[in-house]
């Protein structure tokens, strides 16, 4: 009874997501085709003949009528081909495949790190609420959540790479690692995505701090904790069973948001630091008017946003009953 | 004592001692001004051959330096507005809006003015070169336009100067030695300024330190603030007659326009922002222009959210229903009725998305696909000095500190007016 009940909202959630999947489809083809200069030439070389540069044109389509053209995009990318880039001579997906492999990894691993360590400052900061530590943690997050993830980038290589000389910079392991052992490589691994980790996790960091502790605060002055407190339970218990999973909940749907920004790749630290992720891969299609593998890692970003932001939705669903009513009305 | 001070007496007291300072330089310029009114009167010569866009804006900075201040005694509009106390944030953002107005006026140089490579790259901060300077080569033929072009040379800052030799060390026998890194060179002591036939020896502070092209980054950062305001604002005003047309449509008509319009907000939403604006550059070229328009269309949502819910509340309102009824047009409505009402949320918005415009413009600039080819710019001041980030930490970080500054103070700002509107906002 009641899931039948929660099923057509759902529906329609899920139904929503998808226009707006499509209207992203429909944007991304509209603003490319929009744009000057011709790709054939662009791409293959600009001293190409008329008829070379046609006969390229007819191979990929580009000298149908432009709704012709709208139709065979939308159906292609509905069946999962996304087209060939011009630019690796590979199906789209299988070069967006290995970039995205790392990427998610490179995310997942961030965005632990990025709860983890707000965890630990939002709870310092609470248990000493109104003292130099949570003033000094509050301020410090103020002044970093202002300074672009460039400049602190260049810092980290300032400090780690040319002053003491510890960390590489640039890449994701050593030429010939292969040639070490397991452990070996496993450490490369490490002191190279060190950096960029840095890097990419101090801004969610801050973000997943300040509603945090914010969270904490809020909900400790509500009566229900007030009332636990008079029945005699321990502090460990009250923080642990009903602080924390109270302030945490409405933090669900920006970690959703976050993830989903993540996984369509952290553009500036990939280009900083020269990794092989999304976002790169992004930066590089674009100035070569790769159109097919732009398309592709756009719509990657844009569905991995949907996609996350639904999941987020079904979690808070799951774990708060309160929201089924409202899902419901 | 700092906190009595106001932020309209800071501004004014600021421009008044950039006006003493460069008293020289700005007496040159109204003498300029009055040559170039003068050959306007005559007929005959075509002045406006000579204008480029350095002439133009030290000439107008050159006026508004006397206008500023006046305009702010005089006013007491403007007083009022700008009558709350100083703090270290205001004080910021009002530096960066006079170095924005009278960049020329505190550098006295063009930004990318280079030259002697060999001796002024990659210098430190408060090194100091000597140089000294050739004799003008004196004109036979004198035409009006033409004595006005020297004149206009003279005083207005160039990108190379022909004149100015810098050098390491230099010997003085017949001739006059010099060295530039390894390299000797002479020049004839005839052909140099000269005081008791000794040549005049100069120094030049680069205050901020050189970059590799033997810019001066001090200079650089002053015009870089320029960019950053101007496209800020720009962005900011697109979005803010975006999102609050939008809202006020979809509020005003309901319906499926509102469906529709929410949704392309959805759309916008969930677009990465950074990909549409490299997007959109990559493909159209990027200018101020289409810079401006970009990140403005980027940003407009929150705002349309914001006031969205804002106007459907004062839709149903007595006074708003009334002033409807007597007929007035809907930008009357706009703007008497619903903007006096929106106007804290908005700006406060508003401020926050100027702080996110001018980080994206920095970072666009940063990958490449910014203005920092034509002008300097903060974000493009910084890519380029990753190069050289074992030499030369003054590259990243003089740039760096300056952008996040602004960024802080701008967020500072929009954080303290919402608290003063908005009391339990944290």
């Amino acid at each position: 009874m009641m899931k039948s009940v929660i099923l057509k909202p759902l529906i329609n959630r899920v139904l929503t997501s998808l226009l707006v999947l499509f209207l992203l489809i429909t944007f991304v083809f509209v603003l490319i085709r929009l744009a000057p200069g011709d790709p054939s030439q662009k791409f293959l070389s600009p001293k190409l003949s008329p008829e070379l540069s046609a006969q390229v044109q007819k191979s990929f389509g580009l000298d149908k009528p432009i709704y012709i053209q709208y139709f065979a995009f939308v159906s292609k990318i509905l069946t999962g081909d996304f087209g060939v880039s011009y630019n690796y001579r590979q199906p789209v997906l299988s070069v967006i495949k290995d970039y995205f492999l790392f990427t998610l990894i490179f995310a997942s691993i961030s965005l632990a790190i990025q709860l983890f360590i707000a965890l630990l400052l939002a709870k310092a900061s609470f248990k000493n609420q109104g003292k130099v530590i949570d003033k000094f943690l509050s301020g410090l997050s103020v002044i970093i959540y202002s300074i672009p993830s460039f400049v602190v980038a260049l810092v980290l290589i300032y400090i780690f790479a040319v002053k003491l000389n510890l960390l590489p910079t640039s890449g994701i392991g050593t030429i010939y690692s292969d040639e070490n052992n397991f452990l070996e490589n496993v450490k490369d691994r490490i002191t190279h995505l060190l950096l960029p980790l840095i890097t990419l996790s101090i801004a969610g960091i801050v973000v997943f701090y300040k509603y945090l502790r914010d969270n904490l605060v809020s909900t400790s002055n509500q009566t229900f904790i007030t009332n636990l407190r008079a029945s005699g339970y321990s502090e460990k218990i009250i923080y642990s069973k009903h602080l924390l999973p109270n302030a945490i909940q409405p933090l669900i749907s920006i970690v959703g948001i976050e993830f989903g920004l993540l996984l369509g790749g952290a553009l500036i630290t990939e280009v900083i630091f020269a990794l092989p992720g999304m976002g790169r891969l992004t930066l590089q299609a674009i100035l070569n008017r790769d159109f097919p593998l732009v398309i592709g890692c756009t719509l990657i970003a844009g569905i991995m946003i949907i996609v996350t932001n639904l999941v987020a939705d079904l979690i808070k669903i799951k774990t708060d009953k309160r929201l089924v009513k409202e899902l419901i009305k | 004592m700092i906190s009595k001070i106001k932020i309209w007496q800071f501004i004014t007291s600021v421009s008044v001692l950039i006006a003493v300072v460069r008293s020289n330089y700005i007496i040159s310029l109204m003498n300029l001004w009055f040559d170039i009114l003068k050959s306007l009167v005559n007929e005959g010569v075509n002045i406006f051959s000579i204008f480029d866009y350095s002439l133009i804006d030290s000439l107008f900075s050159s006026l508004l330096i006397f206008i500023i201040p006046i305009v702010f005694i005089i006013n007491s509009r403007l007083k009022k507005i700008f009558s709350s106390q100083l703090k270290l944030s205001n004080a910021v953002l009002t530096l960066l809006m006079l170095a924005f107005i009278f960049a020329p006026l505190i550098t006295l140089q063009n930004p990318e003015f280079q030259k002697d490579i060999r001796v002024t790259k990659l210098l430190q901060p408060f090194s100091v070169v000597k140089y000294v300077e050739l004799k003008k080569n004196i004109q036979t033929d004198f035409n009006e336009l033409q004595i006005l072009k020297s004149k206009v040379d003279e005083i207005i800052p160039k990108s190379y100067k022909n004149e100015i030799v810098y050098f390491d060390s230099s010997l003085i026998t017949n001739s006059f030695k010099y060295y530039q890194t390894e390299r000797i060179s002479e020049i004839e002591l005839s052909k140099l300024k000269c005081i008791n036939g000794k040549p005049v020896v100069r120094t030049k502070m680069f205050l901020l330190g050189s970059d590799e092209y033997g810019r001066d980054v001090f200079t650089r950062i002053i015009f870089g603030s320029r960019i950053s305001l101007l496209v800020g604002f720009g962005a900011v005003i697109v979005s803010l007659l975006l999102g609050i047309i939008l809202a006020f449509i979809a509020a005003e008509n309901g319906g499926v326009l509102n469906l529709v319009i929410s949704r392309i907000t959805d759309l916008f939403l969930t677009f990465p922002a950074i990909f549409l604006v490299m997007l959109i550059l990559a493909l159209f070229g990027s200018n101020v222009f289409s810079i401006i328009v970009v990140l403005g269309f980027t940003g407009w949502m929150s705002l349309f959210k914001i006031a969205k819910s804002e106007i459907i509340s004062i839709k149903s309102k007595e006074y708003y229903l009334s002033a409807k009824l007597i007929g007035l047009k809907n930008s009357k409505l706009l703007i008497r009725e619903i903007l006096p009402v929106i106007i804290v949320p908005v700006m406060v918005n508003l401020i926050f998305q100027f702080s996110n415009v001018v980080l994206a413009e920095s970072a666009l600039s940063f990958l490449g696909l910014g203005l920092g080819n034509n002008y300097p710019s903060w974000g493009a001041m910084i890519e380029s000095g990753q190069r050289y980030i074992e030499q030369s930490w003054w590259l990243i970080f003089m740039p760096g500190f300056v952008l996040v500054v602004t960024l802080l103070s701008i967020n500072e700002l929009g954080r303290k007016i919402s608290k003063s509107f908005n009391p339990t906002f944290e």
